[in-house]
């Protein structure tokens, strides 16, 4: 676990919280949010931040796609069935198979994509234990984790505390 | 009174009125704090009542796993499944589970993309049923194959005979539909479970109980609501909605295939498809009422799921009982307008029976497709007509009772279908009669016992609704914005 040093506070109310961020992020730093459910409002105050998560699925779509036709073309012509003088690699019925893998490794990948997504971003982004513990970002409030030296601890230590804050931690390790 | 914020949501947009809430969810003027206390209260410790409930279901499949092991040591002679009828109940409840299994996805997914806000209250219940209904589909094929053991042969695996399944045989498509659909169903549900979960176990680590803190924290996957995991959480639920909306109205597409591909009078036919996802979303929604009303009374959720609700998703019946009755009628102009005695036949043994008569009284002329038929118009196209009125569709009561007779008529139409085709096709000489044995009969009942079983369970160990889709819905905690419309 990466050692943390910056402050976290807790918020009650959401355009309080919107209005800390957008000020931590003025003087140059990206906080980490939590919240109980997600909210637009955040996510403009964080500055729309983008994911990876549709590329993952467009890739691994692509695969199953791949996939999808290539098994039963090759099965077919690995074991011939011919019947009426139909063609042995028939695309209509394998475009069912193909439409079903498409979803299938696009589904799983897309799932698997966004908990690697989550966790490597739990790596670069870290919060304080305590934050971790306090169970009510799960329930009714707002967190606010700022990630900085420890010169700048007080400067956004007072952002949080005229924004409203409930409680305000400082960590340094 | 008045509008007090105007935003949008995952649900779409909004307007919160400080007294009224989301239009026809008043659940929107409560607070999150609310919100998780009413839904954790739903998880309390049950009342003997709902022992005495589980206990009913799980003796109901007990009958179920009692008349299957009968079967599977006396085999599948023992079921009245013979030539020339193949497919009798087994497959019956395969295609009428599986269309149970299509209202879960649809509410969750279809819903979720065209924006309707009175999903969020239902559509974690209709996600378990979906996962649940599938399951029991699932099982049928495995029972009805008569050698259960060998169901891994439907797998296109390397094997030493070098041999490979069928690809173009509409009975593998099946196999990868139903896989797919319900691989899908279960990750969407779990997905969605997961910031609820995460909910649980912080909640039950506030409450001092450990242990259940310890059971839920695996399963919340280190949940912890930040906005990087919000991010990824938000555009990962918008792909699944996208991916699984194609695959409910491919799933049952495919499954009509099975039948439609033959060339057995009364099946090939182009219709089959739509004909078929129109019942199966009318069966599905059908079930999700049957099963949520109940719910509804008991916990006391009439905050969340309003009449407003039950409204909408009855008038979801309305529209597919039109068009099943439309597939209905188109069917019997298909068969006259064919031009072949053999369609022409089959579509008037289902209503009439035998040729020998015009009227129902002639020997020998009702039979199981016939009751069926009849069974299937009344309780699909007849049945529903009073849910046109405002005053029946605001009566849960009499919709539960309509709900009820739309599941019994779905289940006999799919009989109605597979029965009737197989007794009468083309060579009088090879006509035969259907009539389910005891096993079978247990076996359909241990399969309605396996779903309710499932459900009762769910309904008590997981939150039925999404706790974080409803504090999205409602009203956020505001200091001084709250006139504001804060998205712009």
């Amino acid at each position: 676990m990466s050692k943390f040093t910056g402050v976290w506070a807790i918020f009650e109310y959401l355009d309080e919280t919107t209005e800390t961020i957008e000020q931590v992020r003025e003087q140059g730093v990206q906080p980490t949010v939590l919240m109980p459910c997600p909210r637009h409002e955040i996510d403009h105050a964080l500055g729309e931040p983008g994911t990876l998560v549709p590329w993952i699925a467009l890739a691994f779509g692509a695969l199953g796609c791949l996939i999808g036709f290539s098994l039963p073309a090759w099965t077919a012509s690995d074991w011939v069935l011919p019947v009426s003088g139909k063609p042995i690699v028939a695309i209509p019925p394998f475009t069912i198979i193909g439409f079903e893998l498409t979803i299938l490794l696009t589904a799983i990948f897309t799932l698997l994509g966004l908990f690697l997504l989550g966790f490597i971003d739990s790596c670069r982004f870290p919060i304080p234990k305590a934050a971790k513990k306090y169970r009510r970002f799960q329930r009714d409030r707002f967190g606010v984790v700022v990630r900085c030296d420890s010169s700048r601890i007080d400067e956004f230590e007072s952002i949080m505390k005229k924004n409203g804050a409930e409680e305000v931690h400082v960590e340094k390790e | 009174m008045g509008i007090t914020a105007e935003y949008n949501t995952t649900a779409g947009r909004v307007v919160i009125d400080e007294n009224e809430g989301h239009p026809g969810i008043k659940a929107t003027t409560l607070s999150y704090g609310q919100i998780n206390d009413e839904m954790l209260a739903m998880l309390d410790k049950p009342r003997p009542s709902y022992y005495l409930l589980l206990l009913g279901f799980l003796m109901a499949l007990g009958l179920g796993v009692l008349s299957f092991a009968i079967q599977v040591d006396v085999g599948i002679g023992y079921s009245g499944i013979s030539h020339p009828i193949a497919w009798g109940f087994y497959i019956t409840n395969f295609v009428f589970w599986i269309g149970i299994g299509h209202a879960g996805t649809l509410i969750s997914a279809v819903f979720y993309l065209t924006r309707a806000p009175w999903r969020t209250a239902i559509y974690r219940s209709a996600e378990a049923m979906t996962v649940f209904a599938v399951f029991t589909a699932g099982l049928f094929p495995l029972v009805h194959i008569g050698r259960p053991w060998l169901a891994f042969w439907l797998i296109p695996y390397p094997n030493e005979r070098m041999l490979w399944v069928n690809f173009k045989s509409p009975l593998l498509w099946d196999v990868f539909a139903v896989t797919t659909y319900m691989s899908v169903s279960i990750m969407f549900f779990l997905l969605g479970l997961i910031p609820d979960l995460a909910i649980l176990r912080d909640e039950a680590a506030r409450k001092g109980k450990k242990l259940k803190a310890l059971l839920y924290a695996p399963m919340a996957l280190a949940w912890r609501g930040t906005n990087h995991q919000w991010v990824h959480y938000m555009r990962g639920y918008l792909i699944f909605a996208a991916l699984a909306t194609p695959l409910v109205f491919s799933v049952h597409s495919i499954v009509s295939w099975d039948f439609a591909m033959s060339s057995v009078p009364g099946w090939h036919t182009t219709i089959f498809a739509p004909y078929f996802v129109a019942g199966a979303i009318f069966s599905g929604l059908s079930m999700v009422l049957t099963v949520l009303i109940p719910i509804r009374a008991v916990f006391g959720l009439q905050d969340y799921i309003t009449n407003h609700v039950i409204q909408s998703v009855s008038k979801m019946i309305i529209f597919t009982s039109i068009i099943v009755g439309y597939a209905y009628a188109a069917e019997f102009f298909i068969g006259y307008y064919s031009g072949s005695p053999f369609e022409r036949a089959i579509f008037y043994y289902r209503p009439f029976g035998e040729m020998q008569s015009w009227t129902l009284l002639g020997e020998n002329q009702i039979n199981f497709p016939q009751i069926a038929f009849w069974l299937m118009v009344f309780c699909n196209v007849i049945a529903p007509i009073p849910l046109w009125r405002w005053k029946i569709r605001n009566n849960p009561l009499a919709v539960w009772i309509i709900t009820i007779l739309i599941n019994i008529g779905m289940w006999f139409e799919r009989f109605n279908i597979i029965g009737s085709s197989l007794q009468h096709e083309y060579d009088p000489a090879s006509w035969g009669e259907y009539w389910p044995t005891i096993v079978e009969v247990g076996v359909t009942i241990g399969s309605f016992g396996f779903f309710f079983t499932l459900f009762t369970l769910f309904a008590k160990s997981l939150p039925p609704m999404a706790i974080m889709e409803l504090k999205e819905g409602t009203n956020p905690p505001m200091k001084h914005a709250a006139k504001k419309d804060i998205n712009e």
